[in-house]
């Protein structure tokens, strides 16, 4: 009983500020009569006509989740697999550091007319540039972990002659995971922004462009039903990540908890 | 033969545990707690880890209030730390400030209390001295010192605050043995010329009873006070000689007795109570 | 290089750690990365041969319009707008985003109330808001700011919160047990010890401040290198875009660099920088 009371607690203090404020934009956005925010009642008849729609979600939802999709996967093994490299073989790692720490420092859009000039303006453009842009905190964060491994858990798997390929995947890399897992949740934001970014250069669909597009045509209502369609797909991949990192560092978690636990 | 014994009634308490009781929601980890510890006296309460001696401390420190019974610290009843009440904790990588000098670590108490940042140094350096610490480490970071320095510090930091109780909460668990029993001695000579009481929390019996004026023994869960031992070793202790002696074979013998008794009748989860 | 992964206890051990033999000097390591970077200018020039010349411009034609860049007015003019809205943009993330999300985390109701609309909030992608921001400011250096603020805030704010709730319990009890008044807890106690949490948000915000930067101008057309870059595009004058774009990776790279000397200097006592000077 008492139990049940808590939750619902708990779910009334997280909830009352967000409803609130969507309260007061819709009354405030009904009021008041700005050509640049409309009335939220507007918005979310724009929303549900432009991305609850099948055929209209697949036109404007579609390219971007083959860019996010092939993109941020791209990004996630080439970070990965350099970073676990670059780690192991500490000599490579300080021979090519100028120019790891130069390529990492670009803003990743700032490479998008540069990419444009290399690999066109089609998808291809788009993906080898979210791959790019999301690559580095991936690589980077997998390097420090992998170079952080407890010593003397490598000592360990020495010891019981455990092989390399083994030490890999069941030492290394678990072991790297919590910091792999923070880079990947940059990438993932960089992703985002990276491919909307590129979707406002001669793409025929996606958020990039129909946001652009609704904003070059004063199409206001559509334009702010983009944002919100931006923002729950941030927020749905986000779910999505954590699930992934929930699963994939079930130790971590549980350790973490006896930790926070016991102090 | 005990001077101790003899100056009881007339020597003032110091701090005094009546009726004391404390439980964590249905879970009980103190009983009944009542004993009583004069001024200049040096009290250890032994127990195996997982009794509730902590807590114990910590209420004694008023860092937690006691669900029963009553603590009187110097005079007054113990509802919040009490001036006059100095700590030193167990983990001292975690209770010195990782990013301040020594120097900083040991004059803040003082500084925050309103003393002047001339009177401040002045007694953060006199108590640095009195631990044994060279004027050279004043200013260096607490973890570039060995372990068992920086407990000296923590030890500094509780003297510069000019305490009458010092309360020590297992001080010595996490140093290697030749450290510990340096710090040992440094404590006695300590509680002698600034004539402290020192109330000292441990799990070792051998220490306790090397320590103590007398030692306050629990036992049980709820932890009740098994049996209170006087110590009649005297004022001079020594850690070769003292420990060679039949009296201090002996009244471990006693100690032991009882602690063997609590562990066989305590419970095995200790992680709630004693964190 | 030796990795320490526990912070050594005893001074004495220091000394170990710091003179395990190296097999190359500084000076040989400086000299294989001089290599690697002149190796990596080779494969851009060779590379260079394969595309027509418009399209990839051999390394030395881009450095030599660079120096003509160089004495001319407008390139700092960009430099300095960019970098300016950038510093601007990451100081009012700071002043703001640290002691609101120290207070929000420090209170559990805060906490609590906001965790869901910031958990929301912080996953929109900022860019989102650009066509909104140029309605409202046009292509001017407030519509670049605004973008930075409203994407680089929330590492911060959010890392704030959580480092309001990883300081040390036994350096409370300490603070309590020794009378210390809260406005001394807080001043030496409460913020060093959330400032190493802190500092990752700070470096999260960073990248993504200056990325926003670069990206509202070049989208948005606002003054700075970002529009440089996609003006030299729209002319077709690629040798002038790669200049540019190689300002952004040395503005990257101050912008970095600068991160990492304050880090060092805030937490020269953290065992992550103590590591550092060690290895």
């Amino acid at each position: 009983m008492s139990a049940v009371r808590r939750t619902g607690l708990i779910i009334a203090l997280e909830i009352w500020l967000p409803v609130l404020l969507v309260a007061i934009w819709w009354f405030a956005s009904e009021s008041v009569n700005s050509v640049y925010f409309p009335s939220l009642r507007k918005i979310m008849t724009a929303f549900v006509e432009n991305w609850l729609d099948p055929m209209s979600l697949l036109d404007n939802l579609g390219p971007s989740l083959q860019v996010i999709l092939v993109g941020y996967g791209t990004a996630l093994l080439v970070g990965i697999v350099a970073g676990t490299l670059l780690g192991l073989v500490t000599p490579l790692e300080r021979a090519v550091r100028p120019i790891v720490e130069a390529a990492r420092a670009v803003p990743g859009v700032a490479l998008l007319p540069l990419f444009i000039v290399l690999f066109g303006i089609d998808q291809e453009m788009r993906i080898l540039l979210v791959a790019y842009g999301a690559a580095w905190p991936v690589l980077l964060n997998t390097l420090d972990g992998v170079r952080a491994v407890e010593p003397v858990l490598l000592d360990v798997g020495r010891v019981f002659r455990v092989g390399r390929v083994r030490r890999l995947f069941r030492v290394i890399l678990p072991s790297a995971g919590p910091q792999i897992f923070a880079g990947a949740r940059i990438s993932l934001a960089i992703t985002l922004i990276i491919m909307v970014v590129a979707e406002t250069v001669g793409a025929s669909g996606g958020v990039g462009y129909f946001l652009m597009t609704a904003k070059s045509e004063f199409r206001i209502s559509d334009m702010w039903s983009a944002i919100v369609a931006l923002g729950l797909l941030g927020y749905l991949l986000n779910i999505l990540f954590r699930i992934a990192e929930r699963y994939v560092l079930r130790w971590h978690r549980l350790q973490q908890s006896r930790l926070g636990g016991a102090s | 033969m005990t001077p101790t014994s003899s100056d009881s009634t007339s020597t003032p308490v110091a701090l005094e545990a009546r009726g004391l009781g404390h439980s964590y929601g249905p879970r009980e980890v103190l009983g009944r707690i009542d004993f009583a510890v004069r001024r200049g006296e040096f009290v250890c309460i032994v127990g195996p880890s997982g009794v509730g001696k902590t807590t114990l401390l910590r209420c004694l420190a008023g860092l937690q209030r006691s669900t029963k019974g009553e603590l009187l610290v110097l005079g007054e009843r113990v509802t919040a730390p009490q001036p006059g009440v100095a700590v030193v904790f167990q983990d001292y990588s975690r209770s010195l400030m990782p990013w301040s000098s020594v120097l900083h670590n040991v004059t803040l108490p003082l500084r925050a209390n309103g003393v002047s940042r001339s009177e401040a140094d002045r007694r953060a350096r006199e108590a640095l001295t009195q631990v044994g610490l060279a004027a050279a480490v004043v200013h260096q970071y607490p973890w570039q010192l060995s372990g068992g320095m920086q407990q000296r510090v923590a030890i500094a930091r509780a003297l510069a605050y000019n305490p009458t109780v010092l309360l020590m909460d297992e001080p010595f668990a996490s140093v290697d043995a030749q450290t510990r029993a340096d710090l040992e001695d440094l404590v006695l000579r300590l509680q002698h010329s600034l004539h402290l009481t020192v109330l000292l929390v441990t799990h070792d019996i051998d220490e306790a009873v090397y320590l103590s004026d007398r030692v306050v023994a629990l036992s049980g869960s709820p932890a009740t006070v098994a049996d209170i031992v006087d110590v009649p070793l005297g004022a001079e202790r020594d850690q070769i000689e003292t420990k060679g002696t039949h009296e201090f074979a002996a009244i471990r013998a006693e100690v032991h007795g009882l602690v063997r008794h609590a562990a066989t009748s305590g419970s095995g989860s200790g992680s709630g109570a004693e964190a | 290089m030796t990795i320490q992964t526990e912070p050594s206890a005893r001074a004495d051990e220091a000394p170990d750690a710091a003179s395990t033999p190296r097999r190359l000097g500084r000076l040989s390591w400086l000299l294989i990365q001089t290599g690697t970077v002149l190796l990596a200018g080779g494969v851009w020039w060779f590379a260079s041969t394969l595309f027509p010349p418009s399209t990839l411009p051999p390394p030395a034609e881009v450095i030599a319009r660079l120096g003509e860049l160089a004495i001319t007015g407008g390139f700092w003019v960009a430099i300095a707008i960019t970098l300016g809205t950038f510093a601007l943009g990451l100081a009012i993330c700071i002043v703001v985003g640290i002691p609101l999300g120290l207070a929000i985390g420090a209170n559990p109701i805060g906490a609590g109330s906001t965790r869901l609309l910031f958990d929301f909030l912080r996953t929109i992608p900022p860019i989102a808001i650009l066509p909104l921001l140029l309605l409202v400011f046009g292509a001017k250096f407030e519509m670049v700011l605004v973008l930075a603020v409203s994407g680089a805030i929330w590492p911060i704010l959010i890392q704030s919160i959580y480092a309001a709730r990883q300081g040390e319990a036994l350096l409370a009890e300490m603070s309590r047990s020794y009378r210390i008044p809260r406005a001394w807890y807080i001043r030496h106690i409460f913020v060093p010890g959330a400032i190493p949490f802190v500092m990752t948000g700070v470096r999260l915000g960073t990248t993504i401040c200056l990325l926003l930067t670069v990206s509202g101008e070049l989208l948005g057309g606002a003054p700075g290198v970002g529009f440089e870059i996609a003006n030299a595009q729209a002319f077709y004058d690629n040798t002038r875009m790669y200049a540019y774009v190689l300002v952004a990776a040395v503005l990257g790279l101050i912008v970095n660099g600068g991160f990492w000397a304050a880090q060092r200097r805030l937490l020269r006592w953290h065992p992550s920088v103590r590591r550092e000077q060690h290895s």
